[in-house]
């Protein structure tokens, strides 16, 4: 192979006491896709951190072209052609498409000249075969194309390693595949991507060599050929955790805990219709803008429907505040642990009681925290929530934890009803493997589940139903022996409006 | 080790301040320590310490109300007209702290109905309260009120201490106890900290809000009247401007201006670091301007103090290691 562009030499970095990164070496080739996985808090974001000169390294030093270089920020490192890509993009909302492109332009002299720069913006775009208008400000885009605009700017910028941290854990199925086609087509001009993701099928879809990292140290780094699934998660975990995505048996009853008719958000979706049993889960697929998330927000009475029934357990419900459908048994575990799901800087046992806080209280009001720790500390065993302290701001725990955290507040509530959103999105197999046996442990002692997930691999291992929806419409109910990937897609893309919608 | 970990959050620093402010005044002056001297301290300033209670609450539950100095100046206007024009004290006082509690059901139904922000909404009724008073009382001043009202403010009720300083003790208890050990309290914080957090958790933080609101409408009303006996008598203006001291005194206290964390402690500790250093200069002759200064470094330093994260400086020093952000 030619030349590496940029090495890892030995690189540390700890943190006081803590070492987040030991004596880690990377080899990055031009051209490569080099996946990169590992657990959270395995020290992945550390190093990308260190790569783009967000921190130094303690230790250990890293070579560009074959010559040691310091990395002294952000700005040195996107001079040396290193720029990072992540989840959640980051883009200026006010400004238009091209200047958000152009953000940094400071080879464009004292002046802007928009119409320069939006042509070359356009070929930018062009360039990563995305199609956009470059005169509309960033609010109005996708994730997607956000995610696009920021890979422009890279390129916009002579990237040469482009590091892509979790690019695909919020987009739909077709735009992660677009995305991976963006990642190969840089590869093939001879950027050295970075890839980390926690989908394990598009790892081996993309990548030409993956590393595994653990507890900050180096595992492994070998040729996609050489590497299976299992083994690298084994890798990952440093234990076997089996195959979580195996389907299980399915536990439904024939009591039917939750009837929805005709139910509808006016401009929202319409018509939603489905029945779901004791111990059933029912899984909603479709593409971002689906809308899957609003019908969860009506049934949970967050944004109530204009209508339709809700029905559970054969009575029927008007339900308009969280709090009605609380008292009907049903829970929504939200998708957003940041703005819906927790408060950060509080407690983890102040933040797994929110749910339930009229029971631990006496008749003056007064709190009973002993009884508030102990519900905590019994879900921290119970779900293996891994932190030293049910004292601590839920904040500091890693994000699979965090849900954890999040999963025993509505636990506690013990609800009949619990609706997932997203429960496995940005969380390592691990976690996502705990998660997908708590949802069963749910469903077998007679709970009723709906899973959103856009993660297919997910819903058809967990769904004994599956749900698609496309802009606000039911696209189809299938069965679990009728589901496949693909079908799914047909659905969720409309392409098969006339002859398939049962 | 406690000692130190004490030290790191901003109440221990406080405390130490006071320990030092209470030492250096002992030394300045041998009259400082006594009752009679701390008493008439505390007095001087009763009734906006009884409404930074409140205030802490609003605070820490991530809203505002500046329209409390109106409140009070509405209260003391109102029994003050109520009075002139025959009706019995006793009576008036109970008709004003309805008028609190309306008040505060206005500024709670824009904030937490409405969704109005409480900044503007309270801005809106700190013009509104004040032009009220104004309008009830014009230029004059009212007083000649009954002896039994002023005693209230001005005797002592129990021994030296005065009704208004035995109503602070108790409010401070009732508080201390809603905020840090009642669902109430919890549901204050979680709502500062994150609202959406506890709708989605089925508790209803309009009504939360609204509680509140009434609470510091009833509480501004009750520290007007105490104003009142205290003072004898009552003018349009009274206690204008009185909105900014106590938030002051709440904020010093290590309550987050955002909302979400702060306790009823700090509040006390910074209040009495207010107090004592007020009387101290006073003591050394120095003008009530540069007394004014002298808190608003303090209030400066409160809100940068989290930032230069106070824990950090000190473990460092022990460490010799500083921790990146």
């Amino acid at each position: 192979m030619a030349q590496p562009i940029m090495q890892l030499r030995g690189v540390s970095k700890s943190f006081g006491m803590t070492h987040a990164l030991t004596d880690l070496s990377l080899d990055l080739y031009p051209g490569e896709v080099h996946a990169l996985v590992g657990e959270n808090g395995a020290g992945k974001s550390t190093m990308i951190k260190i790569m783009t000169g967000v921190y130094q390294p303690t230790a250990g030093d890293i070579h560009v072209d074959g010559d040691v270089k310091k990395i002294q920020g952000p700005q040195a490192a996107r001079d040396l052609g290193v720029a990072a890509i992540y989840q959640e993009p980051m883009v200026f909302p006010d400004l238009d498409v091209t200047e958000n492109i152009f953000i940094s332009a400071r080879s464009e002299g004292l002046f802007r000249r928009p119409a320069r720069q939006a042509r070359k913006a356009r070929e930018l775009i062009a360039r990563i075969g995305m199609e956009m208008d470059v005169d509309q400000v960033a609010s109005g885009l996708t994730l997607a194309e956000q995610q696009a605009v920021e890979i422009a700017r890279a390129l916009s910028e002579d990237v040469r390693v482009l590091i892509m941290d979790e690019p695909t854990a919020s987009l739909s199925a077709h735009e992660a595949t677009r995305l991976r086609a963006i990642a190969l087509s840089l590869a093939a001009e001879g950027v050295a991507v970075v890839y980390i993701s926690h989908r394990l099928e598009e790892i081996f879809e993309i990548a030409d060599r993956v590393t595994v990292i653990r507890d900050g140290g180096h595992i492994s780094t070998r040729d996609i050929a050489e590497v299976t699934p299992d083994g690298m998660i084994a890798e990952m975990v440093g234990r076997d955790v089996g195959n979580y995505l195996n389907k299980a048996p399915s536990t439904a009853q024939n009591t039917v805990a939750l009837q929805i008719e005709k139910l509808t958000l006016s401009g929202v979706f319409e018509d939603i219709d489905f029945t779901l049993h004791r111990g059933e889960v029912i899984c909603m697929a479709g593409l971002v803008g689906a809308r899957r998330t609003d019908v969860a927000l009506s049934i949970f009475g967050v944004e109530p429907a204009t209508s339709g029934t809700i029905r559970v357990f054969g009575q029927d419900h008007q339900i308009t505040h969280p709090r009605q459908a609380m008292d009907a048994g049903i829970a929504y575990v939200s998708e957003d642990r940041r703005k819906l799901g927790l408060a950060m800087p509080m407690p983890i046992r102040a933040n797994i009681s929110v749910a339930t806080l009229g029971g631990f209280l006496n008749r003056w009001g007064i709190l009973n925290q002993d009884a508030e720790r102990e519900v905590a500390e019994n879900y921290r065993t119970r779900l293996n929530i891994r932190t030293p302290d049910v004292e601590i701001p839920v904040g500091t725990l890693s994000g699979g934890n965090q849900q954890k955290a999040m999963l025993a507040k509505w636990l506690n509530m013990n609800p009949e009803i619990l609706i997932f959103d997203e429960p496995t999105r940005g969380i390592d197999v691990g976690a996502k493997a705990e998660v997908h046996d708590l949802i069963r442990e749910f469903t077998a002692a007679g709970g009723a589940a709906i899973v959103i997930s856009s993660d297919l691999p997910e819903v058809l291992a967990l769904g004994d139903r599956i749900l698609v929806m496309r802009e606000g419409q039911q696209m189809g109910l299938l069965t679990a022996q009728e589901a496949t990937q693909e079908r799914i897609m047909v659905l969720a893309t409309g392409q098969a409006e006339t002859m398939e919608a049962s | 080790m406690t000692m130190l970990s004490r030290l790191k959050s901003w109440e221990g620093f406080l405390l130490a301040a006071l320990l030092l402010i209470i030492a250096a005044n002992t030394v300045l002056s041998p009259q400082f320590l006594t009752f009679s001297n701390q008493i008439n301290l505390f007095q001087l300033s009763i009734e906006k310490i009884i409404v930074a209670l409140v205030m802490t609450l609003i605070i820490i539950n991530g809203e505002i109300d500046l329209s409390v100095g109106s409140m009070m100046g509405l209260a003391a206007c109102s029994f003050g007209f109520l009075f002139a024009n025959g009706v019995p004290a006793g009576l008036a006082c109970m008709i004003v702290m309805v008028i609190g509690v309306i008040g505060g059901v206005l500024n709670g139904y824009f904030i937490a109905r409405v969704g109005l922000p409480s900044l503007v909404v309270t801005l809106a009724t700190l013009i509104g309260f004040r032009g009220l008073a104004r309008v009830l009382v014009e230029d004059r001043g009212i007083t000649d009120f009954p002896d039994w009202f002023d005693a209230l403010g001005q005797q002592g009720l129990i021994g030296q201490l005065p009704l208004s300083i035995i109503l602070f003790f108790l409010l401070f208890g009732l508080f201390y106890v809603v905020l840090q050990r009642s669902g109430f309290g919890r549901k204050t914080y979680l709502i500062g900290n994150n609202r959406d957090v506890a709708d989605f958790a089925g508790i209803d933080t309009a009504r939360h809000k609204m509680a509140l609101f009434v609470a510091s409408g009833a509480i501004s009303a009750l520290a007007g009247l105490l104003f009142a006996a205290r003072v004898g008598a009552v003018r349009g203006d009274v206690a204008s401007g009185f909105e900014l001291d106590i938030i002051t005194m709440v904020l010093l206290g290590g309550v987050s201006i955002f909302g979400g964390s702060g306790s009823l402690w700090g509040t006390l500790l910074a209040v009495l670091i207010v107090l004592n250093l007020r009387n101290g200069m006073a003591l050394l002759n120095i003008t009530g301007h540069i007394q004014t200064g002298v808190i608003g470094v303090l209030l400066i330093a409160s809100v940068i103090a989290p930032r230069i994260n106070l824990g950090g400086l000190l473990a460092a020093v022990t460490r010799s290691e500083g921790k990146g952000t």
